[in-house]
């Protein structure tokens, strides 16, 4: 006896009548992504590239991701791919932009990178006015080395070399180095985004767009910071991870412009 | 009942370099995340501070080095971990301290290279890197432990020698070594003594508050030591120097320090010999072996001595000064060294080959995987 009887029925797809809402833009490659599920990365691999293809630019797009968790980024993203040492992105993408001026060129960075043994050269990358866009994936942690505290990291915040929590009086508040970069003249568009639910994302690929339009009319270093999530190192499944950066990053990383060209107000 | 033969916990290398450096009184530690050394930070980061000390996350590791310095130039003892891309960066300030004479231990794990290379991938292809990083061609002494208890008992020597030489001193170990967990016996670590630097002292006899930071009689001589922010003026710099501590070139004075900086390591040289021996009477091949490959060494010796074979084993612990008289009084008898290393073209064998007579010394070098017992036994005769 069956209790699915009358549920079985005849469906008949005809896939010429579908409209196709959502795919993978050309621009990332069909492999199946290293990052942990929930993870902001992939996120914002995807909307770059979707960025780069709906403008056309594939074939004219060079990137630079160092080490950390994007190391693999060479492996997804469609196009020319470098990979830096550690820190070195910002100068790195400087070499490539200064002789072919008229690519697009970005660095694609974590926190630990930028903003801890990169420090120096993002702050002169953006003091420069290098023409590139910086994405920033601020997660506040070192997640590829197994969860260790950065200068991002919050207040209180527990990490696997903070682990009565981040003590500011001993090694200080997070290092909000958007605000820093937002200051410096050289630094063009500078604004702060997420990804973690569909209305941020628009806004976070409105901000890419945005900048890699800039650099195409020639203007100076744009500046994306995503505050992002690591559920690994934060030990949180994706949705606590997710609570958890609303909660807890927004509040210290607020979202919004930081920076819009005086021209463009 | 309780045995007290026995305490046994399941350690890593990484851990029990950080618990020898707690024993040896390491009060300072600075890191910055690198696999495979983070378990060396993490350790320090979980237990200094409950023993009065200071354990600091750095931004980098050129700030970590240059914060152990910085310690070390009061008087603290100091240690850092890193592995082959950090360590790169913290060459700068190695010379630094070698030049102001400020001890610091710096323990380095290595992985495969060159740049960001292989982070979980196990190599030996710092060894060069490592010793041949000053100008001038000082020698770093370097030790090379190959399970736990070695990584506790050599990291606290590291220390010992550190303070005595006021120089930096490196333990070096691989990535197989550091981290991988196995029984510990507490109970089999040596009676180890620990020792600190000599400092300069004002009581009684009316010194003078403006001696020279640097004074030595004897180029071999150590000078004692002047703590920064402390009742005598020190100066110091990393630039080439007179015994006052000030900046000269080449004034005899100045060139007289220049020598003392090597003069001070070549003159304990033979106190700092540190190897493992098994020898076999009528061996006619002596296996030398570092850090992991003492693991696999000494199953090939195992292997073969089954085989009914004989065959001598030495295992390098001091790798640097370079432990020749240990190294050549273990060769009677023996026509063939094998030296097996994971890196290219034999990074240590290019240094002690010329240390032996006649021997035929041949390599056995990989990098990407681990050397083989076998691979060993297929050069021994
Ligand atoms: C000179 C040097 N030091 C340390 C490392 C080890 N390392 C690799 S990735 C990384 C941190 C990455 O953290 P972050 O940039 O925040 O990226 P995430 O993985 O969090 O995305 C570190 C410290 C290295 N490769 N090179
Ligand atoms: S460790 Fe963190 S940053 Fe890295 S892939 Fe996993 S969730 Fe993402
Ligand atoms: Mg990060």
């Amino acid at each position: 006896m069956s209790t699915n009887a009358g549920i079985e029925q005849e469906l008949n797809i005809n896939v010429e009548d579908m409209d196709i809402v959502y795919e993978r833009p050309d621009t990332l490659t069909d492999t199946r992504m290293h990052y942990c599920p929930g993870c902001s990365h992939g996120v914002v691999h995807r909307i770059l590239m979707e960025v780069v293809q709906e403008l056309g630019i594939q074939d004219k797009t060079i990137g630079v991701a160092p080490v950390g968790c994007s190391v693999f980024a060479y492996s997804y993203l469609d196009i020319d791919m470098q990979e830096a040492a550690h820190g070195r992105a910002s100068a790195a993408a400087t070499g490539i932009k200064r002789v072919l001026p008229d690519r697009i060129v970005f660095s694609y960075q974590g926190d630990g990178d930028l903003a801890a043994i990169g420090t120096a050269e993002t702050i002169h990358t953006a003091n420069r006015g290098e023409k590139i866009l910086v994405v920033f994936i601020n997660n506040a942690i070192y997640g590829m080395t197994g969860g260790q505290m950065a200068p991002t990291t919050l207040d209180g915040m527990k990490t696997s070399t903070s682990p009565f929590g981040r003590n500011p009086d001993h090694v200080g508040h997070p290092l909000k180095i958007t605000d820093l970069i937002a200051m410096l003249p050289g630094a063009y568009y500078v604004t702060r985004v997420a990804v973690n639910n569909p209305r941020n994302v628009r806004v976070a690929k409105k901000a890419i767009t945005k900048s890699i339009q800039y650099q195409m009319d020639g203007k100076g270093l744009c500046f994306v910071e995503v505050v992002s999530n690591c559920p690994s190192g934060w030990k949180m499944t994706p949705v606590e991870a997710n609570k958890w950066l609303e909660e807890n990053m927004f509040p210290i990383y607020p979202l919004g412009d930081l920076k819009v060209p005086s021209d463009d107000k | 009942m309780h045995d007290v033969q026995s305490i046994v916990r399941i350690r890593s290398g990484n851990q029990m370099v950080a618990e020898g450096a707690l024993r040896a009184g390491c009060k300072f530690f600075a890191g910055y995340p690198i696999t495979p050394a983070s378990g060396i930070y993490k350790t320090m980061i979980d237990t200094l501070p409950g023993k009065g000390g200071v354990a600091l996350s750095a931004p980098d590791e050129i700030s970590a080095l240059a914060y152990c310095v910085g310690a070390s130039l009061r008087g603290q003892k100091a240690m850092t971990a890193t592995s082959g891309p950090g360590w790169a960066l913290m060459t700068e300030t190695v010379q630094y301290a070698l030049m102001t004479e400020t001890p610091v231990v710096i323990a380095t794990v290595q992985r495969l290279g060159p740049s960001t290379g292989g982070a979980t991938q196990n190599a030996q292809g710092d060894v060069l890197f490592v010793e041949n990083c000053t100008s001038g061609g000082y020698t770093i002494p370097v030790f090379t432990p190959s399970n736990p208890i070695e990584c506790y008992e050599l990291t606290h020597i590291a220390f010992t020698w550190s303070e005595l030489l006021r120089t930096p001193v490196v333990v070096m170990l691989d990535k197989e070594v550091g981290m991988t967990s196995e029984d510990v016996n507490y109970m089999d670590i040596h009676d180890l003594t620990t020792l600190s630097r000599q400092r300069t002292s004002m009581s009684g006899n009316g010194m003078d508050k403006n001696i020279d930071t640097y004074y030595f009689e004897n180029p071999e001589d150590v000078p004692s030591f002047v703590p920064v922010g402390g009742e005598i003026k020190s100066t110091v710099t990393g630039s080439a120097h007179n015994k006052a501590g000030r900046l000269q070139k080449n004034s005899p004075e100045t060139l007289e320090v220049l020598y003392h900086l090597q003069k001070k390591i070549d003159a304990n040289a033979n106190q700092m010999e540190l190897v493992k021996r098994d020898i076999e009477e009528g061996a006619r091949t002596l296996i030398v072996s570092y850090g992991i490959t003492a693991r696999t060494a000494r199953e090939a010796v195992r292997r073969l001595r089954k085989n009914g074979e004989k065959v001598s084993w030495l295992n390098v612990l001091s790798l640097f000064p370079v432990p020749e008289n240990k190294l050549r009084n273990s060769l009677h008898g023996i026509e063939r060294i094998v030296i097996p290393e994971e890196n290219f073209g034999g990074q240590y064998r290019s240094v002690i080959e010329n240390v032996f007579d006649d021997q035929d010394v041949v390599g056995v070098n990989k990098i990407g995987s681990m050397i083989t017992p076998d691979e060993i036994i297929a050069k021994v005769v």
